[in-house]
């Protein structure tokens, strides 16, 4: 009983989408009852997931972890869903897609997601993986009537079931060399293991696949046509809650063999890490669709958190799920505000639209200067203190070179955010077209804003939550 | 040259030619064929390694159910099965390089570079589908749990895209 | 009696996953890149019944039910995008539907 109480977060997600099913086949309104229904259980399971962090362990033969950076990650996939539904509740009107199914597949990928940070299990990982994928799949295309989303969807899945293939052909071959799926018992033979070649391809391919999902650079040619295509509020939760799970996995099977075998994985994730920051930096100042530029921005941060994988040890894990945490709530916040200006048929998403937006709307004029401040690291807010914590885990590691790529790109990258803030401060507005504001949509833009706020004012109260995890 | 060597250099000799076949056939529907002779072949090698029930669900699942989905999308969209598809051939040289790159260290370096310290086991004559059904519903039931969750969401995904309007 | 080695096994999984990944990247028909991408999963699945065969662990066998449901999964999902956007533009063709610029 103790077990299941210990997943009550899994639980909670899953028979929610069992009950969202039945009220929308028994309801005739249920895109209007289903988004409070749904972001009440993802409250509830995000409540759960802080109070049971203490109970760390392993259920389910081994299947599942519970507790610790386990429930971090579930606290922020949980979170970020309910903020994307309350920032959905009025745009999907706008967007023409209103229907229930929405918010069953945004449930659906979240329990996708949470799977995927508990499991112990390679194939366990898979089930959770395609999980949350093929339900992107269907609210990248959710309206299809729009090309663009139709095209969006198409790209992602080709791409994803690409990234699958080479997922599962990597558990395969670690399946033949090791005997066994268990990341546990992986990980407890992992020295002997590293010296077999077989076994070492087997996790290249599998990181391979894992790169297309976190938006990496070589494997990145779908982020900004999927991002810039689906829903808004669905771009927000692809590229936060997505790239979350998929790093959640990548830490698992980093922190275990941290720090002493991080070697391994060292050549591949800094020429990860490089590429992904120096492109999505520089492409991005070219971009003038918001969505598209923070669909490079995407793959840049991407590179910055791989830095941490590359460097491989306990403070460079901690940092990277800071800042997860942070970049979460930041990026999340910077999408909601962009849904909210958005007009009909994916119009005012040009950069030109911004232009003199105080004067329109101060208060999202406010709210987004502080995610495009957040999102460009610079202190005091959440997104510094993720870059910091992960650039000095470098240093540490004797990466330097690493460290001092990131910041260049940092600086690169401080030029396109502080250009949306100078349009919508320092610019006069040619046009004064209403902004259509939603009321559930500022307080969910206030409350990640809040999160940036208070991540960026105490970053070591968290930080010491999940070093203290790690040990 | 026993029975088994025939059979296995057989059914691998279908399941790579046809495999060829599906890439490289301009046509659609023979590229599909192709993809049943390849699914057969594979069953074939299942059965030689000894896994039968897999051999029979492979025949059911991939040729019943996904070889007959793909058909029916082929049909669906039949305008573009008599037009000529381009090869682009901008990227096939490259593509085919990096392939052959990742297929030579993968063959010659992995797997002929392997010392195979495998067990000499004789193929049991006895079905799988007892031990099977055995590690499903306990081992790796939480998969097969989850695997039910995700069926239901592609029924309502695929339903939420293919729909008619309201 | 596994009097074929091993190997023979895993070189022909190999190639298909080879087969596999280059049709992904030549075709340009949508339909036939998901049939090379049941292709790439077909030899993974090859590979663990092999391994479980060689190693006597029945439970590689499983997994090629879970990649198989996987499999099923995927092509449903992607049928039903492709003929959304079929019904919108007449075209598969991956070259054709480009109205975001690279």
């Amino acid at each position: 009983m103790q077990d299941f109480y210990n997943i009550l977060p899994l639980i909670l997600v899953a028979s929610g989408i069992v009950i969202s099913v039945v009220i929308e086949i028994l309801s005739d309104n249920s895109e209007k009852i289903l988004p409070w229904f749904s972001a009440l259980v993802l409250l509830s399971a995000s409540v759960y997931s802080i109070m049971l962090m203490n109970n760390t362990g392993t259920i389910f033969n081994g299947m599942l972890a519970t507790g610790g950076n386990v429930y971090i990650f579930h606290f922020i996939f949980t979170i970020g869903a309910m903020l994307i539904i309350l920032g959905s509740i009025d745009y999907i009107k706008k967007y023409g897609s209103y229907f229930g199914e929405y918010y069953i597949l945004i449930l659906n990928a979240v329990l996708g997601m949470m799977i995927m940070a508990s499991a112990r299990d390679l194939f366990m990982v898979f089930i959770g993986l395609e999980l949350m994928s093929i339900c992107f799949y269907v609210l990248a295309g959710i309206n299809r009537k729009k090309l663009n989303a139709n095209e969006a969807s198409l790209k992602y899945v080709l791409l994803g079931a690409f990234a699958s293939g080479f997922v599962v052909y990597g558990i395969a071959l670690i399946y033949g060399t090791a005997q066994t799926t268990s990341i546990d018992k992986i990980i407890a033979g992992f020295v002997p293991l590293s010296h077999n070649i077989l076994f070492i391809t087997g996790l290249f391919l599998f990181l391979v696949g894992f790169s297309f999902k976190i938006a990496a650079f070589p494997f990145h040619q779908w982020v900004p046509d999927v991002y810039q295509g689906s829903a808004t509020t669905i771009s927000g939760l692809m590229s936060t809650g997505g790239k979350a799970a998929a790093f959640s996995v990548l830490i698992i099977l980093l922190s275990a063999v941290a720090p002493s075998n991080a070697n391994v994985f060292r050549p591949y994730f800094a020429v990860i890490a490089t590429l992904s920051m120096i492109y999505g930096s520089i492409v991005a100042i070219s971009q003038n669709n918001l969505k598209r530029m923070l669909a490079y921005s995407s793959i840049a941060h991407a590179g910055y958190m791989s830095i941490g994988l590359a460097s491989g040890n306990y403070e460079s894990i901690a940092g990277i799920i800071f800042y997860l945490a942070a970049y979460t709530f930041m990026n999340i916040g910077a999408f909601i505000v962009i849904s909210m200006i958005e007009g009909e048929n994916d119009s005012k998403l040009q950069l030109s639209d911004y232009v003199g937006l105080n004067a329109k709307n101060p208060k999202l004029a406010a709210l987004m200067a502080l995610f495009m401040f957040a999102l460009s690291g610079l202190p005091p807010f959440a997104g510094f203190f993720g870059k910091y914590y992960v650039f000095i885990s470098a240093i540490e590691a004797n990466l330097t070179w690493l460290a001092i790529v990131g910041v260049i790109s940092s600086v690169i990258s401080v030029y396109f955010y502080l250009r949306v803030i100078v349009l919508m401060y320092f610019k006069e507005p040619e046009t004064s077209v209403a902004v259509h504001n939603s009321n559930y949509g500022v307080l969910a833009a206030v409350i990640s804003a809040l999160f940036v706020i208070v991540f960026g004012l105490f970053p070591g109260t968290l930080l010491d939550l999940i070093t203290s995890f790690l040990k | 040259m026993n029975i088994y060597d025939i059979v296995f250099y057989l059914f691998a000799a279908i399941t790579l030619v046809s495999a060829f076949f599906v890439v490289t056939t301009r046509n659609i529907v023979y590229s599909a064929f192709n993809l049943l002779f390849t699914f057969f072949g594979v069953a074939g090698l299942y059965v030689l390694l000894g896994a039968d029930f897999v051999a029979v669900v492979q025949i059911m699942v991939y040729v019943g159910g996904i070889l007959i989905l793909i058909l029916f999308g082929v049909m669906l969209t039949n305008k573009i099965t008599n037009v000529q598809i381009k090869t682009g051939t901008l990227q096939v040289i490259p593509a085919v390089i990096g392939v052959l790159l990742l297929a030579g260290v993968l063959i010659f370096k992995v797997f002929l570079g392997t010392e195979w310290k495998s067990v000499k086991t004789d193929i049991p004559v006895k079905t799988t589908a007892f031990a099977l059904g055995k590690l499903l519903i306990t081992d790796y039931v939480l998969i097969f749990e989850l695997l039910g969750i995700l069926l239901l969401v592609v029924l309502i995904g695929a339903a939420t895209i293919a729909r008619r309007e309201k | 009696m596994n009097i074929i080695p091993i190997e023979y096994y895993l070189v022909l999984s190999a190639f298909m996953f080879a087969v596999g990944i280059t049709g992904v990247l030549i075709r340009k028909n949508a339909i036939v890149v998901f049939m090379c991408i049941e292709l790439m999963l077909n030899s993974a699945n090859l590979a663990l019944v092999t391994f479980s065969s060689y190693l006597g662990n029945a439970a590689g066998q499983v997994f090629v039910f879970f990649v198989m449901t996987v499999a099923a999964a995927e092509s449903a999902v992607g049928l039903a995008i492709i003929i959304a956007i079929f019904r919108n533009k007449l075209t598969v063709n991956i070259d054709e539907i480009n109205i975001f610029k690279w």
